[in-house]
């Protein structure tokens, strides 16, 4: 864990070194009233601060509990949802967001998860006529259609 | 006392009609099923849940809404009890000593106890929460832009100092919050901030991504680290009643804990999870069996199961009276009102006392409803946990994905939801506190609205934040809020440096 804090506090300083330098540009005072960076800076700061906090914490802890990281055939099932995941948002406009999703179900449920065939085709299916009854028909919301036209 | 009671009077009104009665148990029936499922709390359910109620009345999508965040309470202890998985974090404490008393054939109690305690719990917080809220209400009224600076600032520190881990940790990840809603247009001035170009950012990161990526996303990938095929133990319909022993052991243990439960769900940042442990730890003490506390205790079941019950009502109170959500799911709820244009504050109660009075209405049926689902049906809703996880997952992904899309008609949103998921998956591994980002992005523009407005009234000078008896006090507040957590932490480091330097003494004598 203590890698883990150290980790969690560089992104946060960086994080408020992109804050500072991005605003740096807009007023932070406005003839009598504060200007749009100055809550960027204030979190900045804050967040600088509080992230040294935790280094040093991390640094002077005896103790550390370990990540509770997934195991091999955990991390990859993780790993190919997330995957599985960012496809849906490249392949919607090409395939329909509808199409890819009811294809990232299959995926997931036949590749990684391993899953029985029928029940998997079930399962897709019912989710399939839940966001058809749901957003299409009741909402009328028009979903990316692609070349598929579904 | 009448006022509100007749209030009341017309919020069973607006409850009991048809649609929103169909809402309330569809509601609490999903909040049911999201509280059994392992790794999907209420407020991680009720975001992926929350594009599904646009085409809806502003009262009945907020009814059905709450209905899953009480519901939750209810559907988590059959996991805990049946398979030893705590179905959300505040039923960890009924996974203790429900599945020990599951595998002495005692399943059926400890169902019936919780159901029962949250029942009492449930409705006595509702009873406490109508007769609170409008006063509180009324003297929020009095608030100007300093007060609700500190407020907004209070809601975020006490989540750091009351909720469970590093409180470090925990402002840390309010700040990336923070930064989170720095993104877009300035509110005051409109001016151009952390857009790096982008036209999609403009107008800033709405909360909806957020909360699903981080909630949602986040929580079903946890959940498919493992699988959870497993055999839950079965109970019957007759092992559902409980003995008068049972209810003579238990009831002052469901007043007990559906009291504490009340208080600390008022706190903001403590909520169900914080009141359930503290119940169980207080009841233990009261217990004139502490022994049997982690070995099957009733008394220990009843008492978390109605703190958390009672906890999730009360945090309500906060959010209605004040704008300010005291937990994850009450600023989901928040959050919904903003979407359904609706402007939360002390107003609410006046401006839309249909839909407050509806509401609490709603929470007395809902909670009659989980009381007969959770007692007669508890075997059905108990066969239900057979289903594999594995097959509910895919579809909990697709729908919270697809919902994303639908409220913004951009697939730019569904990237930023999926962004937002691959962060609170790395923020789980990290254990770092994920519901005060979401409590900050909802918080973040009134607190920086209220801060400039105030700086702008007294031409920057501070000293209005103690002009006013109010102001000063939730000044202090705000100080104590940090300071509390802080001298812990030192007290705690003095004891362990005391201890390993006895420790070393003791070695060198020997």
């Amino acid at each position: 864990m203590k890698a883990a804090d150290i980790l969690s506090a560089c992104v946060m300083l960086f994080l408020a070194v992109v804050v500072l330098i991005s605003t740096r540009h807009l007023p932070y005072w406005a003839d009598f009233a504060p200007g749009s960076a100055f809550s960027p800076f204030w979190v900045a700061a804050a967040s600088i601060l509080v992230s040294c906090v935790l280094v040093v914490g991390a640094l002077r802890r005896q103790s550390h509990p370990p990540i509770d990281w997934p195991d091999r055939q955990g991390l990859r099932r993780v790993l190919l949802t997330a995957g599985g995941l960012w496809a849906i948002v490249v392949l919607a406009p090409v395939l329909g967001l509808v199409a890819t999703a009811v294809l990232f179900m299959l995926f997931l449920l036949l590749v990684v998860l391993r899953r029985n065939l029928w029940p998997s085709l079930l399962t897709t299916a019912v989710t399939a006529a839940l966001i058809y009854g749901v957003f299409s028909a009741w909402l009328g919301i028009a979903f990316p259609t692609g070349l598929l036209g579904i | 006392m009448i006022d509100a009671l007749v209030s009341l009077g017309n919020g069973f009104g607006v409850a009991l009609t048809p649609t929103n009665l169909l809402f309330i148990f569809i509601g609490v029936c999903l909040g049911q099923i999201i509280g059994a499922l392992p790794g999907l709390g209420p407020s991680a359910g009720m975001a992926l849940l929350l594009p599904i109620t646009f085409g809806l009345p502003a009262a009945t999508a907020i009814m059905m809404l709450a209905g899953i965040m009480y519901g939750g309470m209810y559907g988590g202890t059959l996991t805990s009890v049946l398979v030893n998985v705590p179905g959300e974090a505040a039923s960890v404490m009924t996974a203790v000593d429900g599945h020990k008393l599951a595998k002495q054939g005692r399943a059926g109690a400890a169902l019936s106890v919780s159901a029962i305690g949250s029942f009492i719990a449930g409705v006595g917080a509702v009873m406490l929460l109508v007769f609170v809220t409008p006063p509180l209400a009324e003297f929020a009224l009095r608030f100007s832009s300093p007060e609700y600076f500190l407020l907004a600032v209070l809601g975020i520190t006490a989540t750091a100092s009351i909720g469970a881990g590093s409180p470090v940790k925990a402002i840390l990840t309010a700040i990336f919050g923070l930064m989170i809603a720095l993104v877009g247009t300035d509110p005051i001035l409109g001016s151009e901030r952390l857009t790096f170009g982008m036209t999609e950012l403009l107008d800033g990161i709405d909360f909806l991504p957020v909360a699903i990526g981080i909630f949602g996303i986040a929580e079903v990938l946890s959940s498919l680290e493992r699988s959870y095929d497993s055999e839950p133990i079965r109970t019957r319909l007759r092992d559902m009643w409980l003995s008068a022993k049972d209810w003579t052991a238990c009831r002052f243990s469901i007043l007990r804990g559906g009291i504490l439960g009340f208080v600390i769900g008022l706190m903001p940042g403590a909520g169900p999870t914080v009141a359930a442990i503290l119940a169980y730890v207080t009841e233990k003490r009261f217990s004139p069996h502490p022994e049997k506390f982690g070995e099957g205790a009733l008394d220990g079941v009843a008492a978390a199961e109605s703190a958390n019950n009672s906890a999730a009502h009360g945090a309500l109170i906060p959010m209605l009276a004040l704008g300010i959500p005291g937990s994850a799911s009450t600023a989901v709820l928040l959050a919904a009102l903003v979407l359904q244009g609706i402007r939360p504050g002390p107003g609410l109660m006046v401006e839309q006392a249909d839909l407050v009075w509806g509401l609490i209405a709603s929470m007395f049926i809902g909670n009659v409803i989980l009381l007969v689902l959770n007692l007669p049906l508890a075997p059905v809703f108990g066969a239900l946990l057979r289903v594999p996880y594995e097959y509910l997952a895919p579809g909990i992904l697709v729908i919270s994905l697809i919902g994303t899309f639908a409220t913004t008609l951009s697939l730019f949103s569904v990237g930023l939801t999926l962004f937002f998921g691959m962060i609170g998956y790395l923020m789980m591994k990290a254990d770092l506190p994920r519901a005060p980002v979401v409590l900050a992005v909802v918080l973040a523009q009134l607190m920086e609205t209220s801060l400039r407005q105030s700086l702008m009234l007294s031409e920057g000078n501070l000293w209005i934040f103690v002009q006013r008896p109010i102001s000063i006090i939730l000044l202090l507040l705000v100080i104590g809020s940090l300071a509390v957590p802080m001298l812990g932490l030192l007290t705690r480091r003095r004891m362990e440096r005391l201890r390993r330097s006895e420790a070393k003494i003791s070695i060198a004598t020997k």
